[in-house]
């Protein structure tokens, strides 16, 4: 469906900014009819990719195809199979949610006949059927997240790429997005991209892929990748961590992490460990779990930080962030 | 042009409209504005014009600054339709146009089209301020009126496309207009005639291609349409006026075109 092969991105040079590279000689495809998740860290690359996918930018080399059109020669065709959700709201506010709807019928060409029953199909998803007259500026965050997908799919893409798009939105509302997502790729067999932060989302996918400098660090199902983090995974919260985690670390076949407060172990025999740590040392521990990795643990593990870091990092960075 | 560009084109075009009149506020300004600078200069600086061409010895100043506001409306209406794509890029609409598969032709003629609806709307009804200060022109010269509207309208709005498409903010567009928009529109003859400007000032108000707009619409009120097929300032006018609508067309096309390109991957230094 989607094949990137060797894609490199280099922002060009700026005023007092060097050129700065994006995307790394990236190899990446995303089987027909799945519903792939693309997360990493900040910076990772993940918008550069889809600006890329979405024809907003030209890479500086590889290719890529979809459902075997070359995007970079053929993006016509390959534009109208596509639908796209931006990570910022792409809704005319002064406008209704109908007129909204319209004016993407008709940017995509769609025929009145078929734009009356995919609208009608869409609504059925959505909470939407009662406010089609109200103007989009009166709508919740959540709501408006409908629209845009209601309006991404109304040209009957084989492939929705989306950015982020639930950011912004309250856990539930999310959920609720995610799901929709779900069930309409399920329904359609329409294959969906999706960068995300949030590996709730993740654990939803057919396939994840981590993005980082421009490289991936893994592709694989989530049951895969959280596999390859061992069987399970020892989380001990004190106030010495530093010293604990010295002391494990130089124990054969155990992999050790630490942050604030603190220390990821994963290795092998952990119950063993469990039972000798809470012996010899129970003073400054607050909380020892073993657990299954999740998602983020596997994320964690890979990129060797937090997402709190991350989040902290970004906003540095950008000097704000999104709200 | 192609029938599949129709919807596309319609689609954007309607979106201009129906957001002008959205903003009520943005209606009544573009309708007061115009009328009130009219009644207010023109009659301020009545007593003291002189019109020094031959012929217009008889033209008072508010008959001579009409075809002027007829000309400051359509650049306002050019301005601030185009400003739009400012706001448009910033809220990610453009983005969404450009993701579709519309063509890059349809993507500029809707905008300019839209803009067009919007300036000859505004223009008809300061036209029929024309009897009031004796003005009465045939239906012939009404068309021809009418046909230099389109053309400055398209010029004006061309011309903002491409001020526009490149900005990030809308500050930077209003410096572009204060500072180069209003006075082409200033030094076209539409304050004050050519005829007796200092040499220099002459100069610049000759090669300034909006004069050339103005002669569009000032010479049909007093000529007919067949006089003025043989009118050297009227064709030079013409000339100019299709020369700079289309060039501004053309180059707002290109710049449509132009996607962001990565720069060479030898030139990154390192990983980020
Ligand atoms: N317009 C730009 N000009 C120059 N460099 C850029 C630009 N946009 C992104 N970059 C750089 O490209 C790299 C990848 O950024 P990108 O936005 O693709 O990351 P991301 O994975 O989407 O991050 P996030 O999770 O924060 O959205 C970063 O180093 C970033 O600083
Ligand atoms: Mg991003």
């Amino acid at each position: 469906m989607v094949r990137v092969e060797q894609l490199t991105h280099v922002y060009p040079a700026r005023r007092k900014q060097p050129p700065r590279l994006a995307l790394d000689r990236l190899d990446l495809t995303v089987a027909e009819g799945t519903f792939f998740v693309l997360t990493g860290p900040n910076g990772g690359g993940k918008s550069t990719l889809f600006r890329i996918l979405c024809g907003l930018m030209r890479p500086s080399a590889g290719r890529v195809l979809i459902r075997g059109l070359d995007l970079l020669r053929e993006s016509a065709a390959a534009r109208s199979a596509m639908g796209v959700v931006f990570q910022k709201p792409a809704l005319d506010v002064h406008l209704s949610v109908e007129e909204n709807f319209k004016i993407h019928a008709d940017l995509y060409g769609v025929a009145p006949s078929d734009y009356r029953r995919r609208l009608d199909e869409g609504l059925s998803w959505t909470g939407l059927a009662d406010r089609l007259n109200h103007r989009v500026g009166s709508l919740s965050g959540g709501l408006a997240r409908q629209v845009e997908l209601v309006k991404a799919l109304l040209h009957n893409p084989s492939l929705l790429i989306m950015d982020e798009p639930s950011t912004g939105l309250d856990p539930g509302t999310r959920r609720g997005f995610v799901d929709m997502v779900r069930r309409i790729q399920r329904e359609r067999g329409m294959t969906v991209l999706m960068t995300s932060h949030i590996f709730s989302e993740a654990e939803e996918a057919d396939a994840v892929a981590i993005l980082k400098e421009g490289r991936l660090l893994a592709r694989e199902s989530p049951a895969r990748l959280r596999a390859s983090l061992g069987r399970e995974l020892l989380v001990i919260q004190t106030t010495g961590a530093a010293p604990l985690a010295a002391e494990l670390a130089v124990r054969p076949g155990l992999k050790v992490q630490t942050r604030e407060g603190e220390v990821r172990v994963e290795g092998p025999d952990m119950t063993a460990l469990v039972q000798e740590i809470f012996l010899n040392r129970p003073e400054g521990i607050r909380a020892i779990s073993l657990k299954e990795p999740s998602l983020e643990d596997v994320y964690i593990h890979l990129t060797g930080r937090s997402l709190e870091q991350e989040e902290s990092e970004g906003t540095r960075l950008s000097g704000g962030g999104a709200p | 042009m192609s029938p599949s560009m129709i919807p596309p084109v319609r689609a954007l075009a309607m979106r201009e409209l129906v957001r002008f009149f959205r903003q009520p506020h943005r209606v009544v300004g573009s309708f007061a504005q115009p009328l009130l600078f009219w009644i207010f200069l023109g009659s301020g600086f009545s007593p003291a014009f002189r019109m020094a061409g031959a012929g217009m010895e008889r033209v008072s100043y508010l008959e001579y600054f009409y075809p002027g506001i007829l000309l400051m409306t359509m650049l306002f209406a050019g301005i601030f339709s185009t400003i739009t794509i400012i706001e448009d890029r910033n809220a990610g609409l453009l983005q969404e146009v450009l993701v579709s598969p519309a063509s890059r032709l349809s993507v500029v003629l809707g905008k300019t089209l839209g803009a067009m609806a919007i300036a000859l709307l505004q223009s008809l009804v300061l036209l029929a301020a024309a009897p009031f200060i004796g003005l009465t022109p045939g239906p012939g010269s009404l068309l021809m009126i009418l046909g230099g509207f389109v053309l400055a309208s398209l010029g004006f709005t061309a011309l903002g496309f491409l001020i526009a498409w490149p900005m990030e903010s809308t500050a930077g567009f209003h410096a572009v207009m204060s500072v180069f928009l209003m006075p082409l529109w200033m030094l076209s003859g539409a304050l004050f005639p050519l005829e007796g400007a200092p040499g220099w000032l002459w100069g610049l108000m000759t090669v300034n291609p909006v004069s050339h707009a103005l002669q569009l619409i000032r010479l049909p009120f007093y000529h007919s349409p067949a006089e003025l097929l043989t009118h050297s300032g009227y064709l030079t006018g013409l000339a100019v006026s299709t020369a700079w609508a289309v060039g501004c067309l053309a180059l707002a096309l290109w710049r449509v075109g132009q996607v962001e390109r990565g720069a060479d991957p030898a030139s990154a230094v390192g990983t980020p």
